[in-house]
């Protein structure tokens, strides 16, 4: 039921105060009664009440902006701090003239040669999953070239490969979003266990961060021997990386060369560690064999410069969402057993837990 | 103890806007630096500081309000507070957010300022769907104060009743676009 205009009228001279007092008597005893119109009443005196205050608000704000942009003027034009009045002699105009001139010819110069230097600095951010197509065909070709049946090597067209890693013992395993952007099935896959079968809980395109669940990993049995660095890494911190550029682990050296990635995105580092397509979704470790980040893409055009996601991304993707919550919960790994191996025993047991992942789209 | 702060809580109260302009220009500096060593921009900032000035001068309108401390303190803590909610909105935020400013109350303070906004921006939705006439009808009328008569004339209705019939319409309207955005909420 809405209110009839009688009843509005009504209502809007009760507000406003000008009902006489039988009126008004008689309205207060309505919405004593009626539960039905006094909720229909009660909606029509929030809707006024919320045009005031909307726009006493509005005019505050004018108020503000005005004051803004009173402030605006002085504050961008320096004060003209008690400015001695230097007049030049008359006989140097001629030499002033010169100085004018070498100025302006400066500036050009300058505007051109800083413009030349833009025109270099197109570097492009690149993703390092790797396409397997290329080496489909390539093989496919081959294939025929063997007159094989070229029938059955047709199976999946636009599969990709990254690198992803165990992050609990329960069988969470994270990589980069965009090697799982687009999927129908995803598997992981290494020496020790094989191929397992996984599936994507949970993407942050955001931060570059997606997290898949093995499935069945109860019967792995599976404990980490490494945790996830809960602070920033330092500036010139060794670091090291394994990851499946090929069909073989293929492990990395370098260090932490900026604290911000790609564009100065802080949520990254940049690293000097050689990756290549394949890479994507790998773990950057420090010396004691924490992860301190993912592999995320490298910078074209200039070499060593690759980009990895920082680990406090992503433990602050797994707090925001929750994961930490879930039906079988993300427990992250407290404890590192590696820290007093050395390099070469860190990634022997390091590399069970790095994975090819391996993205099948039809 | 703070005489400027005092002079200015006064003038407010009388609903001073050469006071509110005068607050808002002493403090701005101080909150464009906060923001632009903290990841935003002289826009972000002023955003941030115009709510916080507005929450503020609401806040003296309260009739219980005191002055308990100083009034650049209570804008810093809560630009602070919205900032890095802003920042964890847009996920370039790692750090710790529980910092204790909890003896200023600026728990409560905070809901209540998201919330206003909230509301703000409602009405401001439901008005850009009403359109015209209708939005100057129904702010002549509630807001203005003016007649029906003064209404009728001034939107070219023959008479009063046809200005009342369309304000009532107007308002219905209203009604339907603000609960719609409501309930979206």
């Amino acid at each position: 039921m809405n209110l009839s205009p009688e009843q509005i009228d009504l209502l809007d001279r009760y507000i406003k105060g000008k009902l006489s007092k039988d009126e008004a008597a008689a309205m207060d005893r309505r919405l004593a009664s009626d539960d039905e119109f006094r909720w229909k009443a009660e909606e029509h005196f929030t809707i006024i009440r919320e045009l005031k205050f909307h726009e006493q608000r509005k005019h505050l704000m004018q108020v503000l902006q005005a004051a803004h942009a009173e402030m605006e003027s002085p504050v961008v034009t320096p004060a003209p701090e008690k400015t001695v009045v230097m007049r030049p002699a008359k006989n140097y105009w001629a030499i002033s003239g010169v100085a004018a001139v070498v100025a302006i010819i400066s500036i050009i110069s300058t505007f051109y040669i800083t413009r030349s230097i833009k025109d270099e600095q197109t570097a492009i951010y690149r993703e390092l999953r790797r396409k397997v197509d290329q080496i489909k065909k390539s093989q496919n070709i081959m294939m025929a070239d063997m007159a094989e049946d070229k029938k059955e090597k047709k199976k999946s067209r636009g599969n990709y490969v990254g690198t992803g890693f165990l992050i609990s013992a329960n069988g969470y395993v994270t990589t980069s979003y965009h090697v799982v952007k687009e999927y129908d099935s995803v598997y992981i896959e290494n020496e020790k266990y094989g191929s397992l079968k996984a599936v994507v809980v949970h993407s942050d395109p955001a931060n570059d961060v997606s997290i898949l669940k093995i499935e069945n990993a109860r019967l792995l049995n599976l404990s980490l021997p490494y945790s996830i660095a809960k602070t920033e890494t330092n500036l010139a911190e060794e670091v090291y990386t394994l990851g499946y550029p090929r069909e073989d682990v293929v492990f990395g050296a370098g260090s932490i060369s900026a604290l911000t990635g790609y564009k100065e995105n802080p949520n990254a580092y940049q690293v000097s560690v050689p990756v290549n397509p394949g890479n994507s979704g790998g773990p950057l470790f420090n010396s004691k064999g924490d992860i301190v980040g993912i592999i995320s893409g490298i910078e074209t055009q200039t070499a060593g410069v690759a980009f990895a996601t920082k680990s406090t991304v992503l433990l602050d993707v797994i707090k925001n969402e929750a994961l930490d919550s879930l039906h079988s919960p993300l427990v992250l790994s407290k404890q590192n057993t590696l820290r007093n191996s050395t390099r070469v025993e860190q990634v022997k047991r390091w590399k069970d837990y790095v994975f090819m992942v391996k993205v099948f789209k039809n | 103890m703070y005489y400027f702060d005092e002079l200015i809580v006064a003038e407010i109260r009388k609903k001073s806007e050469v006071a509110l302009r005068e607050l808002y220009k002493t403090h701005f500096p101080m909150v464009v630096n906060l923001i632009c060593t903290n990841n935003g921009s002289e826009q972000e900032a002023k955003d941030v500081y115009q709510e916080a000035v507005l929450a503020f001068y609401q806040k003296v309108q309260q009739p219980e309000f005191v002055l308990t401390c100083k009034i650049k303190t209570y804008l810093y803590a809560v630009c602070r507070r919205l900032w890095l909610k802003r920042l964890a909105e847009k996920k370039r935020f790692h750090g710790n957010i529980e910092e204790s400013e909890s003896f200023l109350g600026i728990e409560e303070e905070m809901t209540d300022i998201v919330e206003k906004e909230k509301r703000f921006d409602t009405m401001s939705r439901a008005m850009e769907g009403l359109g015209e006439p209708c939005l100057s009808i129904i702010k002549d009328f509630y807001i203005h104060d003016l007649s029906m008569e003064v209404i009728g004339g001034k939107f070219g209705y023959t008479n009063a009743d046809n200005a009342k019939n369309q304000k009532y319409k107007c308002l219905q309207r209203l009604k339907k676009l603000f609960f719609e955005k409501h309930k979206e909420e």
